[in-house]
């Protein structure tokens, strides 16, 4: 089943055969390297260390963010 | 050894720098290099998910720097707490430079959010760092609920206007309990000379260095213009007056008295 997710505030579909299972794996498909990312699903903060083991599921609200130049 | 001490650490560098408005990284790396700060700030965004692979933190040796994460871009305490909450975790540093700028336009800090998210944050065990306009007595409220600094602006953020509040700042420093870290709107090593001169602990620049023709060049000459001022504080310097005063003997003239 097709599933969507809300990144960064834009949905985001992923065909059946290709819907992450996990945080780490929703990553991997986004290219993002699990160390640069800070993440919020549906408002609550995840560890780092537990990014493998969080389930992505449906209608997720999902933040991805990391650190930028700034003053 | 005249040292800055921050939340009990030590730093041999009184000249904190951003790292936003360089035009590469490696620009960013050197300048970071040739400004001897220990102290860097960085930001917290959206992850650019047309560009997943661009990461600051790789270009950064985190060895060699304390990174001070900002709250830059929250418009009240809540969007501040929640940014200090993620850079935490993200990094397990707990140290944080809270700024709250509900106004894009000129970027002045919210002084009642501001203490408001300060409280909050203290009380969680971050060690925090308020951006603030230089408001004594929001200083002394600050330093009260237990903040590690508290940084006063010279001008808006990004100005390059130099001290505009160098009266207030008088006063800041005067009362001051913690160290006081003058940032935003210096826009010349001379402003952050003067700063350091009126007893500033440290300076914060990121502007002036990043955006100028040559940011290397900039950053050895805050980096000098900081510890001239550190000088010159320790020095004593005297007050001004009206009357001049020789510096020559005034006697042995070759003329008849």
């Amino acid at each position: 089943m097709d599933s969507v997710i809300v990144l960064n505030g834009k949905e985001r579909r992923f065909f059946a055969e290709n819907v992450p299972n996990t945080l780490s794996s929703l990553l991997t498909q986004l290219d993002v390297l699990e160390t640069t990312a800070v993440v919020e699903i549906d408002g609550r903060l995840v560890h780092p260390k537990d990014f493998s083991e969080t389930l992505i599921r449906d209608g997720q609200r999902i933040e991805l963010v990391r650190f930028m130049g700034g003053g | 050894m005249d040292m800055l001490t921050l939340a009990g650490r030590t730093f041999r560098s009184r000249l904190l720098l951003g790292t936003g408005k360089f035009d590469s990284n490696e620009t960013m790396t050197r300048a970071l290099d040739a400004s001897g700060a220990e102290i860097i700030t960085v930001a917290l965004r959206r992850v650019d998910l047309d560009n997943p692979q661009d990461d600051l933190l790789s270009s950064i040796d985190q060895k060699s720097y304390l990174l001070l994460p900002n709250t830059s871009g929250a418009r009240d305490a809540e969007e501040a707490i929640r940014l200090s909450r993620m850079a935490r975790i993200a990094t397990g540093i707990e140290w944080v430079k809270l700024e709250v700028t509900p106004d894009p336009y000129y970027l002045l800090p919210d002084p009642v959010e501001t203490l408001k998210a300060a409280k909050i944050l203290v009380d969680e065990g971050f060690v925090v760092l308020p951006y603030i306009n230089a408001d004594p007595i929001l200083s002394l409220k600050l330093q009260d609920a237990g903040t590690a600094t508290v940084m006063p602006l010279g001008s808006p953020i990004g100005s390059n206007q130099g001290l505009h509040t160098r009266a207030s700042l008088r006063i800041i420093l005067e009362q001051a309990r913690v160290p006081v870290i003058v940032d935003a709107g210096l826009g010349l090593p001379s402003h952050a000379s003067e700063a350091m001169e009126m007893g500033a602990d440290a300076v914060l620049v990121n502007t002036a260095i990043a955006t100028a023709k040559d940011p290397l060049g900039m950053a050895r000459a805050f980096k000098h213009g900081v510890i001239a001022g550190r000088l010159a504080f320790l020095g004593g310097p005297r007050a001004p007056h009206l009357q001049a005063s020789s510096s020559s003997p005034l006697t042995g003239f070759l003329r008849e008295e």
